[in-house]
């Protein structure tokens, strides 16, 4: 209690120098005007803007080739992609996201701006700062993380479009508003579609080693934390296991050895030489799929723990659905592969959302692609194009990527099955990462993951990859229809009848 | 600055010295970071103007600064009020971790009314991040345990504590990957940006600290015990007790630091399973507590600053154009050069009570 007038004077002080702190900092770098103030953008059209027309050739995916007049000065619009946790270098989510920024830079002529998140927090102030610069016409969120960012965003900033991949921001607008918001659209994936691609891959090339006095019974999947969204992934896996073994006894009028015939599945009642056939349904090739929800989807330990025991029991290739633990599935592969000296599969595992195939060349089997760059790409388009509010009103905001998907002309595919040319893609992401991290990220030199990955495709009957080609064609034709499951009574519906 | 007990004496010089101290830290950090800009080829200019003008330079995002300030207000809290009773506490960390936990539990499970609900809600976050910090102050007394050993382990502790309750008591049932956030009753007003009026009740936390500190004999109690055990033991002050105050105080501001991410930040309002949201606020408060001179004025102001920096940094990476992991170098090196003074000081403390122990 004795002290009295020095913390007065120490208070005003530590003001003052604070101030001053600030004042100085702010001061001398006031040389010149706000470079985000200084650009003026001639958007619009309105007719007295500068009018360029200038072919824009999507490449790729797109099937055809449309040409569409840009109302917009090249080198004036900014796309800005905001990265969820991670940034570059994550090979996956992410790495996707700014690929596909690069190339709507090449072929739109936008420039692309990253903003990195830290933390959850960096979130909203991220997505404002690239609001906020005149010269940005679309944001870009990746990561479903950043759907009540983008929401809280895309309302403060209505003349600016906003995408969120895998984000759920309109239902949450629909949610809290009443209506889903005119300048934001959501980018989901088809991932049931891809997953029950791989499905069929996966029994066929366990048909394919039986024939060849191989004893493959089953096919695997190592799942994440048990969410609603990898119930798509699991039960569109299961019904491409299904779908591929009766292509396969279509094909060649018997049905496939061990894994399409064999007891071991079931008996009683319902059941007709391995097959459950419920009183007044179809049969399906139930239970052919090893299943585990880890509970995680960071603990790479437990993606080893649960695929080790599937190829003990004779699954012939495990799918990764949780993210990171691909790594454990790939540890469990390869210890396997040391044990009896192999140069490659099988066993197998299969790669989910990015081009996974290099990791391990020789023993991925294919990788289940969800592109997020793709969505990234097509926002940009959208938005060049001056198509963008279209597309959301008559979306409701949410445009779903898939095998086939078409918005108006421009045909929108976000889901595949990875094929050798994408794989040089991947590799590249791979190079950039060693070069950006300084760690080792590629297995090996990129010429010879190229011929260990072609090996292993060669490797297989030519009916293999048709069988994909059809299930495909037949998905876009609308001639097959994937379930989709959402919810607790489908999934357990589908669980009945595919084990 | 020789003598031990010259709280009235030669205040003026020291004031100085250290303002002086301060503005050469300031221009050695600045200078640090542009080198280090220089060598990445980086545009320093632009760079400097887009982190101050953005963080400072308009309403939004100074908001959005004092958004990031207040919770490491609250951590620098805790590490300052422990040292100014002589403890080097870094347990805020993990009692942040309770605190914010604590706001999960009040404020997204049960439902009240509203003002009783965030009334609630943040002073059980409070008083379960005290409650984290007296293990640390009963093993000090007891034991002898040195607190920063117990603190650092039961920052672990509280991690995997927390990391349980979210991920399999406290889980969100549409959304595994994170708490259930808190409900519209548990939440501060946003004032705008990311900030909410959890701000304006943190700055009082802080002065009612600095009232404590300088205006209360409990406060001037805490202080001697920190400047000098012996005189505080001659003088009749309960050293133990004034351990166990300071801890409950550090505590009580660590779990407000908590509870100001779940309650008082949008748009999110919980905690996710990583933590993301969380982690290190409690180790920045100890850089913002020494660059702010361990005065709970001081601490504000350098959580305003590092705030800044925190916010400003995306300006540098958005118009400058540098990586986001040198916009990370860059504010370490600034605020590294900003503490240095006052860890010297702390230093020079230490040794010098060292030495008055070996004569």
């Amino acid at each position: 209690m004795d002290v009295k007038g020095l913390t007065r004077t120490e208070t005003i002080l530590a003001v003052l120098f604070v101030v001053a702190l600030i004042a100085a900092g702010v001061g001398w770098t006031q040389t010149g005007q706000r470079v985000t103030e200084t650009v003026t953008t001639t958007v619009g059209g309105a007719g007295q803007t500068v009018t360029v027309t200038q072919p824009v050739t999507t490449t790729q995916v797109l099937t055809s080739t449309v040409t569409v007049e840009r109302l917009i000065a090249p080198g004036t619009v900014k796309i800005a992609v905001v990265s969820d946790i991670g940034g570059r270098g994550d090979l996956s989510f992410n790495d996707m996201a700014f690929k596909g920024g690069d190339e709507a830079e090449r072929d739109f002529g936008v420039e692309m701006v990253e903003l990195i998140s830290k933390t959850e927090a960096d979130y909203v102030p991220n997505l404002e700062t690239a609001a906020r610069d005149p010269s940005v016409r679309l944001i870009v969120g990746v990561g479903f993380l950043l759907s009540e960012a983008l929401l809280e965003v895309a309302q403060k900033y209505p003349d600016k479009n906003f995408a969120g991949i895998d984000t759920f921001t309109q239902f949450l607008a629909v949610q809290q508003l009443g209506k889903p918001l005119p300048n934001m659209i959501d980018i989901v994936y088809e991932e049931h579609k891809g997953s029950a691609a791989v499905g069929a891959l996966g029994c066929l090339v366990a048909a394919y080693y039986n024939e060849g006095g191989g004893n493959y019974p089953y096919i695997g999947g190592v799942f994440g934390i048990e969410i609603p969204v990898l119930w798509k992934f699991e039960i569109g896996y299961k019904w491409g296991c299904d779908w591929g073994l009766k292509w396969y006894e279509q094909r060649f009028g018997k049905r496939a050895p061990i894994i399409g015939e064999d007891g071991r599945y079931g008996s009683g009642a319902d059941w007709r030489d391995g097959l459950y056939c419920p009183a007044g349904g179809q049969c399906w090739y139930k239970g052919r799929v090893l299943w585990t929800y880890t509970g995680t989807f960071s603990d790479i330990t437990k993606g080893y723990a649960a695929a080790k025991p599937m190829f003990e029991q004779g699954a012939i290739a495990v799918y990764n659905i949780a993210g990171p633990l691909g790594l454990g599935i790939n540890q469990a592969v390869q210890e396997i592969a040391t044990e009896r000296r192999l140069e490659n599969g099988p066993p197998f595992w299969i790669g989910v959302d990015a081009n996974q195939d290099w990791i391990n060349p020789g023993f991925i089997i294919a990788s289940m692609m969800k592109r997020v760059d793709r969505g990234v790409y097509y926002a940009t388009l959208l938005t060049v194009i001056g198509k963008f509010r279209d597309v959301a009103a008559e979306s409701n905001g949410v445009l779903t990527l898939g095998i086939g998907t078409r918005v108006g002309r421009l045909s929108m595919e976000g889901i595949s099955v990875s094929t050798l040319a994408d794989l040089d893609e991947f590799i590249q992401m791979g190079i950039d990462a060693e070069k950006m991290t300084g760690k080792k990220v590629l297995p090996m030199p990129p010429e010879q993951i190229r011929e260990k990955v072609t090996e292993m495709r060669d490797r297989l009957p030519t009916w293999v990859w048709d069988a994909l080609t059809e299930l495909e064609s037949k998905i876009r034709s609308g001639q097959v229809e994937v379930p989709m499951v959402l919810t607790k009574d489908e999934v357990d519906r589908w669980r009945e009848l595919l084990g | 600055m020789a003598q031990t007990p010259p709280l009235t004496s030669g205040k003026r010089g020291k004031l100085l010295s250290r303002f002086a101290e301060s503005l050469l830290a300031v221009a050695v950090g600045l200078v640090g970071g542009a080198i280090l800009m220089l060598l990445y080829g980086y545009d320093v200019v632009t760079a400097y103007r887009a982190l101050f003008l953005g963080a400072f330079g308009d309403l939004s995002g100074f908001l959005e600064t004092l958004a990031f300030a207040t919770p490491l207000i609250m951590t620098g809290l805790t590490f300052g009020v422990a040292l100014r009773s002589g403890l080097f506490n870094v347990g805020s960390e993990g009692q942040m971790y309770l605190g914010a936990i604590g706001a999960v539990i009040v404020g997204g499970r049960l439902s009240l009314p509203p003002i009783l609900h965030v009334v609630l809600a943040t002073i059980f976050a409070m008083v379960l991040g005290a409650i984290w910090s007296l293990p640390v102050a009963f093993l000090k007394i007891s034991r002898g345990v040195h607190e920063v050993v117990s603190t650092i382990m039961l920052n672990w502790v509280a991690f995997w504590l927390v990391t349980y309750l979210i991920t399999y008591q406290l889980a969100d049932p549409a959304r595994a990957e994170r708490a259930v956030p808190a409900q519209e009753t548990a939440r501060y007003l946003v004032i705008g940006s990311s900030l909410t009026t959890i701000f304006p009740v943190v700055i009082a936390v802080a002065l009612v600290i600095y009232f404590i500190l300088w205006r209360t004999t409990l406060g001037y109690e805490l202080r001697i015990v920190g400047h000098n055990q012996d005189a505080a033991r001659y003088a009749g002050i309960s050293i133990h007790r004034s351990f166990i105050i300071s801890f409950i105080i550090g505590g009580l501001m660590a779990g407000l630091a908590g509870a100001s991410q779940v309650l008082g930040r949008p748009p999110h309002w919980t905690v996710f399973a990583t933590m993301g949201n969380l982690i290190n606020l409690g180790f920045e408060g100890i850089g913002v507590s020494l660059i702010g001179r361990n005065h709970p004025v001081g601490i504000i102001f350098a959580s305003i600053f590092y705030g800044g920096l925190l916010h400003g940094g995306r300006f540098m990476e958005f118009e400058a154009g540098v990586a986001s992991e040198l916009v990370r170098a860059i504010n370490g090196i600034i605020i590294i050069a900003l503490a240095v003074p006052g860890a010297l000081e702390i230093l020079g403390r230490i040794l010098r009570r060292r030495r008055m122990k070996h004569v």
